[in-house]
């Protein structure tokens, strides 16, 4: 009776061990799956309703969006985030009058002009954190698009405006090339570009 | 491969040769020997690594060690742990931190040193109303890790280098 259960347990050991390898082959190939990429603007061509067509735009234009690239430093409650968890910032830096951090803790101290790899510190000039009017953190990509869209929301930006922030923009570019153990941006920054022209141009529907 | 020159605790090092992923802190520690500046989490997460730069403008700002590339001091200007006392005389910050028994393994210790005086420094400049002051310490000493838990002897010492000359230091 005792080694029936032994075996039992075992076996159960054995079991949950066999699961939880699977979970972390899993997770591991997901993280790495070339999920990572962004479809053209010519994909959506087909979408005759200009309207249904802007906001599978704009969805697809929230992959990007809602990476931790951006996410983290479009933070809520002055405080960004980091790694692909969205942790909270170690150590606790704040976002300060000007977005680059309080006088004793500066986004530059640590965040020099380019990636140091062997420390794993991304770095890029400039570095700092989304204005207020622009906090993502807990709001859905509807709310998001409606942010976006509006100068009164957005601290003044035009359409015109994001196209070149999220085409153009070196530290929103630096998504693309975040160094080692970070998770990159999908796709890449002209196809990012290419799809806000195409939302804008269909009339920049929200979700 | 790139060469180096900066200056430390005002004496001019270089150039030097150092490889382009070398750790500004291994080039203390290990090509300059230099071990008052610390490693610890290797990650700018507890800031014991932390030195002292003092810019042209004459501004200075504390910057870990552990996560910059050696190359990107090149031509600067820095203070490190090994560089506040003066001919074996302490600082008011090193006399006060040892009166308040702020460490106690001292692993930490450098890098609040170099905080605290830079803090200092600003408050020079631009001094804080006493009714700030405690939250402008905390503001400067946040990022710095202690696993001693020595965070609020640090606090009373800076504080009490301040208060010891208000006039210096407060509006």
């Amino acid at each position: 009776m005792k080694s029936n259960r032994s075996r039992v347990g075992l076996a159960g050991l054995l079991a949950c061990a066999t699961i939880l390898a699977a979970s972390v082959v899993a997770g591991r190939s997901s993280a790495e799956s070339p999920s990572q990429t962004l479809s053209s603007p010519e994909r959506f061509a087909g979408i005759e309703d200009s309207e249904t067509r802007s906001v599978a735009l704009f969805v697809e234009i929230g992959n990007v969006l809602t990476s931790p690239r951006c996410m983290n430093c479009h933070s809520a409650n002055d405080r960004p985030r980091q790694g692909d968890s969205g942790r909270l910032h170690q150590p606790p830096v704040f976002r300060g009058p000007d977005g680059r951090g309080l006088p004793a803790m500066r986004c530059p101290i640590c965040h020099l002009a380019a990636n140091f790899d062997p420390a794993r510190m991304p770095g890029n000039d400039p570095w700092f954190m989304a204005p207020r009017e622009m906090v993502w953190e807990g709001k859905t990509l509807s709310q998001i698009c409606v942010q976006m869209r509006d100068p009164e929301l957005n601290g003044g930006k035009s359409l015109a405006d994001l196209i070149h922030h999220i085409g153009d923009d070196k530290l929103v570019g630096w998504g693309w090339n975040p160094g080692i153990g970070r998770t990159p941006t999908p796709g890449t920054q002209e196809q990012a570009k290419a799809l806000m022209q195409a939302w804008v141009d269909s009339g920049a529907i929200c979700p | 491969m790139s060469a180096i020159t900066l200056k430390i605790n005002g004496r001019d090092h270089g150039p030097i040769e150092v490889r382009d992923d070398l750790s500004m802190n291994d080039f203390l520690r290990e090509v300059l020997g230099m071990t008052g500046t610390k490693f610890g989490c290797g990650a700018a997460q507890c800031l014991s690594c932390a030195v002292i730069v003092d810019d042209p403008d004459g501004t200075s700002a504390t910057m870990p060690t552990c996560i910059a590339p050696a190359t990107s001091f090149d031509g600067k200007s820095i203070r490190t742990v090994e560089g506040h006392a003066s001919n074996g005389q302490l600082t008011a910050l090193q006399e006060a931190f040892i009166r308040h028994f702020a460490f106690q393994c001292g692993y930490c210790t450098a890098g609040f040193l170099n905080e605290a005086q830079v803090l200092l420094e600003r408050l020079e400049k631009q001094p804080v109303a006493r009714e700030a002051l405690e939250q402008t310490i905390l503001e400067a000493l946040d990022g710095h890790l202690c696993r001693c838990t020595g965070y609020v002897r640090y606090h009373e010492a800076v504080r009490g280098v301040i208060l010891a000359k208000p006039d210096l230091y407060l509006l």
